[in-house]
C-alpha cells in the first residue's frame, strides 16, 4: 500500500518539571499505555521506575572479564612455557604467581570495552536522527525541558484519543510527531 | 516552601555557628543558567585572556619537549644524564610522578564515584581532563627511557620472525599492559560519562560545524529515560571496573621497585606507600586546576568553598599516611638488622642526595599540615600555592627514591653520584607543557563541569521539587 500522508511517529507532550513528568507517566502507565518514553536532562530514579528498561550489560561484562582473564593467562602460558621458554633465575616455566597481574589487567581491559560497546548497542546508538528531534523546542531536553512521548506502535495509540489523553494531563505543550 | 523561598534560603550566608560547611552548589543556580555558562565557555569565542596566556606558555613549553624528544632520538640517550649506577632517574621519576597525578584524578571520578559522593560531580569532569592529561605526559617517558623508542613494539607480544617474545615475569612488561589498560578504560570512561553533556552542547551551538561535531560525538543522545538508567548502570560498572585498575595501577609501578632487590626499594610496604602518594599528588594537581579554572571562568556557583574543603581534607588525610610510611620505613630498615638497608636511611637523611630527601619532608609531609587550620582549606589563593608546593615535593620525592637507592649500592666501588642535563630538564618542564596543552584544549573544546551531575544537585531536580522556569 502507498500512502501519501506521513506515518505518526508518536505524540508528544512537554511538562513543566520532574515531578509533572513522572506523573504524567505514571498516568500513561494506568491508562494502559505501555510503548512510551520519558525525555529528561538528567537522570530521574522515580521515572526509570515507571518505564523498565531492559539490558544484558551486566553478564555480558562479566563475560567479557572472564574471557579477558583466560586470555591473559593462556597468552603468558603459552608464550612463556611453550613458544619462547626462558629459565628466568630457575623459576618453572608456569610461574603463575607472576602472570596474576597481567590476567588482571587483560581481564579489566576486556570488560571495560565490553561495558562501553554493549551500553552502546542497549542504547541503539549510535542514532544521530530521531523524529522527536523535529519537535521545536526538544532542544531544551538537554537544559530544562521535561518531555513524555506515547509511541504509534503501543497497541492503544490513536491519534485523537492518545492527543486528548495527553492534553488532559495539562502539559506545556501537545506535538504530533512524523516517523520520517 | 516555594521555589524562591527555597533559593533564597540556599543562597543566604550561613550564620555563625550554623553547620559551617558551604553548599555543593550555590544558591540561585538553575537548570538554564548552569547549561548556558558551562556551554557558553565551549561555544562563544569569549574567552578569558588567561586561557590564552596560559595556552602560550604552554605551546612554548611544549615546543622545547619536540626539541628535546628529537635531540634525543637523533643524538642518543647519552644526552641525558642517567648512567651506571644511576639508569633510572629523571624519565622513570617524571613517569611515576605523571601516573601519581593521573591516579588522583581517577579517585575522583570512580571511587568517589562509587561511593556515592555527590560533590564529587561537579569537579568529575575536570578532574578526568587531569586524568587523560597525566597520562600522556607518564606514558611518553618510559618510551623515551627505552633509548631506542622506536622499538617500541618489542614490549608488545606478537608472532614474529626473531622468534623472541616479552618476559612476563618482569615488572617492566606488567606496566605496558597496566598502562595501555589504564590508558583505554580512562579514556572510554571519560567520554562515555559526557555523551548526555555533547547532546547539551550540540543542542546549544550556533554554528553548523559545531552542530555537526558535538552532534556525531554525542551519538544521538535524547535523554531518554531507559537511555538514563542504562547510561547510570554502565558508568556505575565502569567505575566499579575501574576503582580497582587505579589501585593496582600505581601498585605495578611501585612493582618496578619492589621486586628489585636493592636496599630502600625492596620492601612490601611499596604498593600501600606509593598510590597513597599518588592520592595526594593526584588530587593536589586537581585542586590547582579547579581553582585556576574556578576563578578565571566564574565557576565559584559549582566549584564552591566545599569543594576545595573536602580536596584539602583527603590532601591532608594521605599525607598524613604518608607521614607514617616515613617513620615506619627506617624503622623496618633498623629492625631488619640489614647493614645496606641502615646505610641506606643514613644517605637519604645526610648523603649526597640529602637536599632531595629534606626538600620532600618540607614540602610533601610538612606543607599539607596547614590545611589543619581551615582558613586554609577554604582560601582559594593560599591552597593553589600550598597545592603546588605539594606538586613540587611530591616530584622531589620520587627524584629522591630512584638517587639514593641507584647511586649507594652494594660495592663502594660501583657507587656514582647522578647531574640532570639540560636534556633532563627540557624533558622534564616541556612535559608540563603537554599536560596544560592537553588540560587546556580538553577544558576549552569540552565541557568542563558535568553538566548533567550538576543538575542532579539542584535543590528542584527531584520530582516534587517544584520548577524553576
Amino acid at each position: 500500500m502507498i500512502t501519501t500522508a506521513p506515518r505518526p511517529y508518536g505524540i508528544a507532550a512537554e511538562f513543566e518539571d520532574a515531578g509533572q513528568l513522572v506523573a504524567a507517566a505514571k498516568a500513561a502507565h494506568a491508562a494502559g499505555y505501555r510503548r512510551f518514553e520519558g525525555y529528561s536532562p538528567y537522570p530521574i530514579k522515580e521515572l526509570s521506575e515507571v518505564i523498565k528498561g531492559w539490558d544484558l550489560l551486566s553478564p555480558i561484562v562479566f563475560f567479557a572479564g572472564v574471557a579477558g582473564a583466560f586470555t591473559g593467562f593462556y597468552m603468558q602460558y603459552f608464550i612463556a612455557a611453550a613458544v619462547y621458554p626462558t629459565n628466568i633465575s630457575g623459576k618453572p616455566l608456569n610461574s603463575w604467581q607472576m602472570f596474576t597481574v597481567i590476567t588482571f589487567e587483560m581481564a579489566v581491559l576486556f570488560a571495560v570495552v565490553a561495558t562501553f560497546f554493549g551500553a552502546l548497542f542497549f542504547f541503539g546508538f549510535p542514532a544521530i536522527y530521531h523524529p522527536l528531534f523535529r519537535i521545536p523546542g526538544f532542544k531544551r531536553v538537554s537544559e530544562d525541558g521535561f518531555f513524555l512521548c506515547i509511541e504509534a506502535r503501543d497497541g492503544k495509540f490513536h491519534p485523537a484519543s492518545t492527543a486528548h489523553f495527553l492534553r488532559s494531563l495539562e502539559p506545556v505543550k501537545v506535538w504530533e510527531v512524523d516517523s520520517e | 516552601m516555594t521555589i524562591d523561598e527555597r533559593q533564597r534560603e540556599s543562597a543566604r550566608p550561613l550564620r555563625p555557628g550554623e553547620g559551617g560547611r558551604a553548599p555543593v552548589v550555590a544558591g540561585g543556580v538553575s537548570f538554564k543558567s548552569v547549561t548556558r555558562h558551562i556551554s557558553g565557555i565551549v561555544l562563544e569565542p569569549n574567552v578569558p585572556l588567561f586561557w590564552f596566556a596560559a595556552f602560550l606558555v604552554a605551546v612554548a613549553a611544549l615546543c622545547v619537549l619536540a626539541a628535546a624528544i628529537a635531540i634525543l632520538l637523533d643524538v642518543g640517550a647519552g644526552t641525558m644524564g642517567n648512567n651506571i649506577p644511576v639508569a633510572w632517574a629523571f624519565p622513570i621519576a617524571n613517569y611515576v610522578w605523571w601516573i601519581e597525578i593521573a591516579v588522583g584524578g581517577s579517585l575522583l571520578s570512580s571511587i568517589l564515584h562509587l561511593a556515592n559522593q555527590s560533590w564529587r560531580n561537579s569537579i568529575n569532569r575536570l578532574a578526568e581532563a587531569v586524568t587523560l592529561s597525566g597520562i600522556a605526559c607518564a606514558g611518553l617517558f618510559p618510551i623515551l627511557h627505552l633509548g631506542r623508542a622506536w622499538i617500541l613494539y618489542w614490549t608488545v607480544p606478537y608472532p614474529n620472525t626473531m622468534i623472541i617474545q616479552p618476559n612476563f615475569r618482569s615488572p617492566l612488561v606488567w606496566d605496558v599492559f597496566g598502562i595501555a589498560t589504564y590508558g583505554t578504560a580512562s579514556v572510554l570512561f571519560w567520554y562515555f560519562d559526557m555523551i548526555p553533556d555533547l547532546a547539551s552542547l550540540r543542542d546549544r551551538a550556533a554554528s553548523r560545524s559545531a552542530y555537526v561535531v558535538y552532534g556525531v560525538l554525542a551519538l544521538g543522545w535524547r535523554g531518554a529515560s531507559r537511555h538514563w538508567r542504562l547510561q547510570e548502570k554502565a558508568s556505575r560498572l565502569l567505575a566499579g571496573i575501574l576503582t580497582p585498575l587505579v589501585f593496582t595501577i600505581h601498585t605495578v609501578v611501585s612493582f618496578d621497585f619492589a621486586i628489585s632487590l636493592l636496599p630502600g626499594w625492596h620492601s612490601t610496604i611499596f604498593p600501600p606507600y606509593f598510590v597513597d602518594g599518588a592520592i595526594l599528588a593526584g588530587i593536589s594537581m586537581v585542586t590547582m586546576m579547579a581553582i585556576s579554572l574556578r576563578a578565571h571562568f566564574n565557576l565559584k556557583d559549582v566549584i564552591t568553598e566545599r569543594h576545595l574543603d573536602n580536596l584539602s581534607k583527603v590532601i591532608l588525610t594521605t599525607s598524613v599516611i604518608l607521614a607514617y610510611v616515613y617513620v615506619f620505613d627506617p624503622f623496618t630498615s633498623w629492625y631488619s638488622g640489614d647493614r645496606y638497608e641502615m646505610c641506606l636511611v643514613y644517605n637519604r637523611g645526610f648523603g649526597p642526595f640529602a637536599w632531595t630527601f629534606w626538600t620532600f619532608i618540607v614540602l610533601g609531609l610538612g606543607i599539607p599540615q596547614l590545611l589543619w587550620w581551615k582558613v586554609n582549606r577554604t582560601h582559594p589563593k593560599r591552597l593553589f600555592v600550598i597545592a603546588l608546593l605539594i606538586v613540587i615535593g611530591m616530584w622531589e620525592e620520587r627524584y629522591m627514591l630512584m638517587v639514593t637507592t641507584l647511586s649507594r649500592d652494594f660495592m663502594p666501588s660501583s657507587w656514582a653520584n647522578f647531574a640532570a642535563t639540560a636534556e633532563d630538564n627540557a624533558l622534564l618542564y616541556g612535559s608540563i607543557g603537554l599536560f596544560l596543552v592537553s588540560f587546556l584544549f580538553l577544558t576549552r573544546m569540552l565541557p568542563m563541569i558535568s553538566l548533567y551531575e550538576v543538575r542532579e544537585l539542584l535543590p528542584f531536580s527531584k520530582p516534587g521539587g517544584g520548577s524553576v522556569k
